[in-house]
C-alpha cells in the first residue's frame, strides 16, 4: 500500500522538478539573448548572427562575436557558479547564509586575481589569472571550515566571513597601491564588486573548463549533502567519507568562485538568492537545490548585467550594486528570521 | 649659477641698466606642481631657477623633459613641500590638488594657475602667459615661433581621414580639445564629436567598433605594469578591427602638454596616416 501511495507522490515530485528545470532554462535562455540583443549600440543582431554564420567579417559580426556573446556566456557561466557554489556551502554548512560573497572565499579570490594580475604574471602566463583566484578562493575556504566547522552558528559564519571579507580587501587595496600603474588604484571597485564590461572570447576560454570542473564536482556532491541533511552519522553509516565531501566541496566551490572572480571581480549576493528562492521548490532538498540554483544564478547574473547596462547610468553601474540592491534584503530577511529562532 | 655666470651678471647689476634691473626681479625659486607646467617651465627657464617640479616629470615613459627634471628636486603637489621650498612663484594646472592651491592662497605664495588648453592658439597663449610668469617672455616667444616653423613645414593632407582616439578606461577625445585640433592640422576628423560635445568621454567598445572609423589611434601611458585600464587597449575587438582598418599607437605624451612635441605628434600622425614620405617631401 505505501508503495503505491509513495510512486505517485515520487512521480509528480520528479515531473514537478522536471518542470521547475524546464522553467528556469527558459528563463535563461531568454535572458541570454536579451543580453545579446542589449548594448550600447544600434547593432542589427539577426544580420550579425546570419555575418557571423557565413564566417564573414562585417563589423556587426565582429561587435556580435567578440563583445555580445562572451558578455552573454560569461555572465550565464559566471552566474551559474555561484549560484551553484552558494547551494553546494549552504548544504553542506547547513546555514543559509553561506555564500561565496558573505563567508570571503570571492573577496580572497579576487585578492590571488589582483596579484597574479598586477605583478604581471598573467601578462607572461594568462593561465596565472584563474590560478591566483583558486589559490585565493581555496585558502578562504579552508579557513573558513577549519574557523566554522559544520552545523556552526551562524553568527560564527558571519563572523569567519567578516573577518576573511576585510583582510582579503584590505590585502587588494595593499596589492593595487604597490602597482605602478597610476589607473590600478581606481580599479578597486571593479575587484570588490564585479562587472562583465567588454569581456572577450579568451576570457571565456580562460575561465570555463576550471567552472566545468568546479560544476562537475558539486552536483556528484548531491547524493552526499542530501544524506548530510539527516545528520552526520546517518550520511557516514550510508557510506559517504566525509573528508572526501569535505574535499570535493571546497575544492569545487573554489574551482568555479575563483575561475569567476578572475573574468569578472567578485560579484556578491548571487549564491544567496538564487538558493534562498528556490529552496522551497526542491523541498528543501540541499541536493536538488544545487542543480537549480545554479540556474538561477546565471539568470540572476544575466538579468543583473541587462539592467545594468538599461540603467542610464555612465559609467554602468557594477554588477555587485545591482545585485546587492537585490540581495541585501534577503540577507536582512535571513538575519532576521535567524535571530528570531535563537 | 656657475660662478663666472654671477660675476657676468653682477656686472651686469652695477650697469644698473633697465633690462638688467628688470631681470632681476624675475622669479629666483620657481615651483611647478603640474606635469604640463613643468614641461614649458623646464624648457623655459635655467635649471637653477627651478626649486622643484612634479614627481610625474621624472618617468620618461610619460614626460617628454625626464633628463631636465632629473635635475632638480620632485614635489608630489602638497601644501607642505611646496612651502619647504620658499617658492617666489607657484605655477599649477587646471588638475592640481583643490587643498593645495587654496592653502598656498591663504599663505599668500604668488600663484599662476594654468586652464587646459583646447587648442593651439590657447597653446600658444599658454606659452606666452608661463613664460611671462617666470620672466622669461623671449624664450617663451622663441619656442612659439619654433612650433610654429614646425607645423608650417607639414603638409596638410586631404581629403581627411575618419579617426577615433582610443585611451585608457575606454575613453576618447571629445570635441573642442587640443588633440582634436592636432587630429584636424594632421588631416584627421575626430569622429568622437559626432557623439557629444565638450571635453573627454568614456565610449563603448562595441560604440567604436561600429562607428565606421578610417583610423584609430591608440593613446596608452607606457606604464610598464598592467591595469585594466589599459588591457582594455588589448581587447581581441582592436586587433579584430584592426584588418578593417589603421590602428597606431601613439604614446600620449606627445599631445597632452603643450610644447614643441605637438609638432612631433602631427608629424608622426601624418607619416603614419598617409606614409613617411609625405612628411620628408
Amino acid at each position: 500500500m505505501t508503495a503505491a501511495s509513495v510512486c505517485p507522490i515520487a512521480r509528480a515530485e520528479a515531473t514537478n522538478h522536471g518542470r521547475l528545470v524546464a522553467g528556469l532554462c527558459l528563463i535563461v535562455a531568454c535572458a541570454f539573448v536579451g543580453s545579446l540583443f542589449v548594448g550600447y549600440a544600434g547593432l542589427d543582431v539577426p544580420q550579425a548572427i546570419a555575418d557571423a554564420l557565413r564566417g564573414a567579417q562585417t563589423l556587426p559580426a565582429i561587435v556580435l562575436v567578440e563583445l555580445r556573446v562572451p558578455r552573454a556566456l560569461l555572465g550565464c557561466f559566471v552566474g551559474f557558479s555561484l549560484g551553484l557554489a552558494g547551494a553546494a556551502m549552504q548544504g553542506f554548512l547547513r546555514n543559509p547564509l553561506a555564500e561565496p560573497g558573505v563567508v570571503g572565499v570571492s573577496g580572497a579570490a579576487a585578492l590571488g586575481a589582483v596579484i597574479a594580475f598586477y605583478s604581471g604574471l598573467s601578462t607572461l602566463v594568462p593561465l596565472a589569472l584563474p590560478f591566483g583566484a583558486i589559490a585565493g578562493a581555496i585558502f578562504a575556504a579552508l579557513l573558513l571550515f577549519a574557523l566554522v566547522g559544520r552545523g556552526a552558528g551562524t553568527m560564527t559564519v558571519i563572523l569567519a566571513g567578516v573577518a576573511i571579507n576585510s583582510f582579503a580587501a584590505a590585502l587588494t587595496s595593499l596589492a593595487l597601491n604597490l602597482s605602478p600603474n597610476g589607473f590600478s588604484a581606481l580599479e578597486i571597485v571593479y575587484w570588490l564588486m564585479g562587472s562583465l564590461v567588454d569581456r572577450s572570447l579568451p576570457q571565456v576560454w580562460l575561465a570555463t573548463p576550471f567552472m566545468l570542473a568546479g560544476w562537475i564536482l558539486l552536483l556528484t556532491a548531491a547524493p552526499a549533502l542530501d544524506a548530510l541533511s539527516l545528520g552526520e552519522p546517518t550520511a557516514r553509516s550510508l557510506g559517504f567519507d566525509m573528508t572526501r565531501v569535505r574535499v570535493r566541496l571546497v575544492v569545487g566551490a573554489a574551482l568555479a568562485v575563483g575561475a569567476s572572480v578572475a573574468v569578472s571581480g567578485a560579484i556578491g549576493f548571487i549564491g544567496l538568492v538564487a538558493p534562498h528562492v528556490l529552496r522551497p521548490f526542491v523541498g528543501h532538498k540541499p541536493g536538488r537545490l544545487l542543480f537549480v540554483s545554479g540556474l538561477g544564478g546565471a539568470a540572476l547574473l544575466l538579468l543583473a548585467d541587462i539592467a545594468a547596462r538599461l540603467l542610464p547610468i555612465r559609467p554602468e553601474l557594477k554588477l555587485g550594486v545591482i545585485t546587492a540592491m537585490v540581495g541585501a534584503p534577503f540577507l536582512f530577511q535571513l538575519v532576521y528570521r535567524l535571530r528570531r529562532e535563537a | 649659477m656657475r660662478p663666472a655666470a654671477r660675476v657676468a651678471f653682477a656686472a651686469a647689476l652695477a650697469a644698473a641698466s633697465p633690462v638688467a634691473q628688470a631681470q632681476d626681479a624675475r622669479p629666483k625659486r620657481i615651483v611647478s606642481i603640474n606635469q604640463c607646467t613643468d614641461e614649458l617651465v623646464l624648457r623655459l627657464a635655467d635649471p637653477d631657477r627651478v626649486a622643484s617640479v612634479s614627481w610625474l616629470s621624472r618617468d620618461a615613459a610619460n614626460s617628454n623633459v625626464a633628463a631636465l627634471a632629473d635635475r632638480v628636486p620632485v614635489n608630489h603637489g602638497l601644501a607642505e613641500e611646496v612651502m619647504s621650498h620658499r617658492p617666489d612663484v607657484v605655477l599649477a594646472g587646471a588638475w592640481s590638488s583643490r587643498t593645495t592651491i587654496e592653502i598656498l592662497k591663504r599663505l599668500g605664495v604668488k600663484l599662476v594657475e594654468f586652464d587646459v588648453p583646447r587648442t593651439l592658439d590657447e597653446a600658444r597663449a599658454e606659452i606666452r602667459k608661463l613664460a611671462a610668469a617666470i620672466g622669461e617672455q623671449e624664450r617663451g616667444e622663441a619656442m612659439v615661433r619654433a612650433i610654429d616653423a614646425g607645423l608650417a613645414a607639414l603638409p596638410s593632407p586631404k581629403p581627411s581621414l575618419r579617426a577615433l582616439v582610443m585611451q585608457p578606461n575606454g575613453f576618447t577625445v571629445e570635441k573642442g580639445s587640443l588633440v582634436e585640433d592636432i587630429m584636424n592640422r594632421a588631416g584627421l576628423e575626430n569622429l568622437a564629436s559626432r557623439v557629444g560635445s565638450g571635453g573627454y568621454l568614456q565610449v563603448p567598445l562595441e560604440a567604436v567598433a561600429l562607428q565606421q572609423a578610417d583610423v584609430m589611434i591608440l593613446n596608452s601611458e607606457a606604464y610598464g605594469a598592467p591595469s585594466l585600464a589599459t588591457a582594455a587597449l588589448d581587447h581581441p575587438i582592436i586587433k579584430a578591427l584592426g584588418r578593417r582598418l589603421r590602428v597606431i599607437a601613439l604614446p600620449p605624451k606627445l599631445w597632452t602638454c603643450v610644447g614643441p612635441n605637438l609638432v612631433d605628434a602631427t608629424r608622426s600622425l601624418i607619416a603614419r596616416t598617409r606614409g613617411a614620405e609625405a612628411v620628408t617631401r
